[in-house]
């Protein structure tokens, strides 16, 4: 299974403890830095500090599960970007086949590095946030709580359900059945005896559950108390601060100044 | 439009919601069949999921395939802005399946989605096919304007590999499961309040559904062939299609309720 139940590393550092709503603003602010600019020179700024903290935090065993998506981004952008993007300055490279402006090749590197950029802020972010604190923030952002509800149970159901595909998966092979014989029509039909049994699974214990969260009096329509609702202390009000500030400073040097373009 | 809100007072339809996300998310993480473009996309079985969830438990469908996508985002290590299109465009995967069918005029079977007669393949498929280019051109049309990969790239890909994996796969899954969940009393006209799916004053249900079938298919090919990537054009083409899209999921309506109605009289 490639995937494992949780990209989430426990630690104490200043960024694991800040409120989620806290870490929403910063990685907020990471975000909109990658996107306002076009420039490398500038995008490489957010990707490189997420980066640096991505690892600080101790998320390399992350970024590389990862890592592979990360270079394949990287490496579809500076191909397909060039396509459509107009020519521009100086040719850089010229081959019998293709060739790439100065314009071209700046584009295709910052789309390139704002898309690495995006993964890896993301990546800092769930690395340093449990689910737990992934609801709590929604709760706490004014999203309803059935959905909120909804989300929790849908994370903790999930580590379950895919254990459950494994075990499936592997069943299913021990009888014989090979996934990967056939046409890719064959193929994709392969998948039948898979799903009908992690699905029928997950559907049957609906009513049940229903049942039970009704007899303990679950209501979404009723107002609701929370244990250790956290609200926001001095480091998340400064870290809500400098996420403000990237968001709205990266804004002004764009759009005022008129720097960071190609 | 209404059943899309009313939904969340209902225990059953809650837990459906959180159910089909995890499905969603558990069956997409690991199964891969082919890469399409690495680290971007692939054709994924789980993609057949949205529409025949769709079908089956209607406005719960939506929000858990959106959810679900989420959920894969966050734990593929994918999560970041793009993720916001990728739950809308999964939510329209989940919401035209149930607004579609029984409602296509003269391309509807008429029939409850069992699989048991050609007509109602052929309208399965035409949903497919309509959800899978819903889902496409909004995910496109986000991550475009992100300046992430253009639309032109992007489109294409994700219809081809939903459409796949919902088309193939959808009329068999449909075929062996449906009438069990409709055993288990879990179709969502038989967990939601009658009131909460009826018409309203304007519903247009037919022209609504027709509109939803021509608006994306349409979208994607002005998308693909007219407007180039990162254009005023494709941003204002994509605010229009998407308007569109949101105009008839609010006059539109669900046809499984009258067919199951029915059924029961005869």
């Amino acid at each position: 299974m490639s995937a494992a139940s949780s990209l989430y590393v426990h630690g104490d550092s200043v960024f694991h403890r800040l409120a989620p709503r806290a870490k929403i603003a910063l990685v907020a602010g990471l975000f909109a830095v990658a996107l306002v600019f076009d420039h490398p020179a500038f995008v490489v700024v957010p990707l490189v500090v997420a980066f640096g903290t991505l690892v600080a935090l101790g998320g390399w065993s992350n970024f590389r599960r990862v890592r592979f998506i990360v270079v394949a981004v990287f490496v579809v952008g500076l191909v397909v970007w060039p396509l459509f993007t107009p020519a521009g300055g100086p040719i850089w490279l010229s081959t019998p086949v293709v060739e790439l402006t100065r314009n071209e090749f700046l584009v295709a590197l910052g789309r390139s590095m704002r898309f690495a950029s995006f993964i890896i802020t993301g990546l800092l972010f769930v690395t340093a946030t449990s689910n737990e604190e992934l609801v709590a923030g929604l709760r706490s952002l004014g999203v309803p709580f059935a959905f909120c509800f909804a989300v929790g149970t849908a994370l903790r159901l999930f580590p379950t359900l895919l254990g459950a595909t494994g075990t499936v998966r592997q069943a299913q092979e021990a009888r014989g059945h090979d996934l990967r014989s056939g046409s890719p029509l064959q193929r994709i039909r392969n998948y039948i005896p898979l799903l009908i049994p992690v699905f029928m699974t997950a559907i049957r214990n609906v009513q049940t559950q229903a049942m039970a969260l009704e007899a303990r009096g679950f209501d979404t329509q009723a107002e609701r108390t929370f244990y250790g609702r956290q609200s926001l202390a001095g480091s998340d009000w400064v870290a809500v601060g400098v996420g403000s500030l990237m968001l709205i400073g990266s804004v002004l040097v764009r759009y005022v100044l008129g720097m960071g373009t190609v | 439009m209404r059943e899309l809100f009313a939904m969340w007072r209902d225990t059953r339809m809650i837990l459906l919601v959180a159910v089909v996300a995890a499905i969603y998310a558990a069956v997409l993480l690991p199964f891969k069949l082919f890469t399409v473009i690495p680290g971007i996309t692939s054709i994924r079985p789980a993609n057949v999921f949205p529409v025949i969830f769709g079908i089956m438990f209607g406005p719960a469908a939506a929000w858990g395939a959106a959810i679900g996508n989420l959920i894969g985002d966050v734990f593929g290590g994918t999560l970041g802005p793009g993720s916001a299109f990728g739950f809308l465009g999964n939510f329209f995967f989940g919401l035209v399946g149930y607004k579609l069918w029984g409602n296509l005029g003269p391309l509807s079977s008429g029939e409850e989605p069992n699989m048991r007669s050609v007509k109602q393949v052929v309208e399965y498929v035409i949903i497919a096919v309509a959800a899978s280019a819903a889902c496409a051109v909004i995910i496109a049309w986000g991550v475009d304007l992100l300046g992430l990969v253009p639309f032109t790239v992007l489109g294409p890909t994700i219809m081809i590999n939903n459409t796949l994996a919902a088309a193939v796969l959808g009329p068999p899954l449909l075929y062996l499961t449906y009438p069990r969940i409709k055993d288990m009393g879990l179709l969502y006209p038989d967990v939601m309040r009658e009131e909460d799916l009826e018409e309203t004053s304007f519903s247009q249900p037919v022209v609504a559904a027709l509109g939803m079938l021509v608006v994306s298919p349409t979208w994607l090919v002005l998308g693909i062939y007219v407007f180039s990537p990162q254009s005023t054009m494709q941003m204002a083409l994509g605010g229009v299609g998407l308007l569109l899209l949101v105009v008839f999921v609010v006059i539109g309506n669900q046809g499984l309720p009258a067919q199951l109605k029915g059924a029961n009289i005869r």
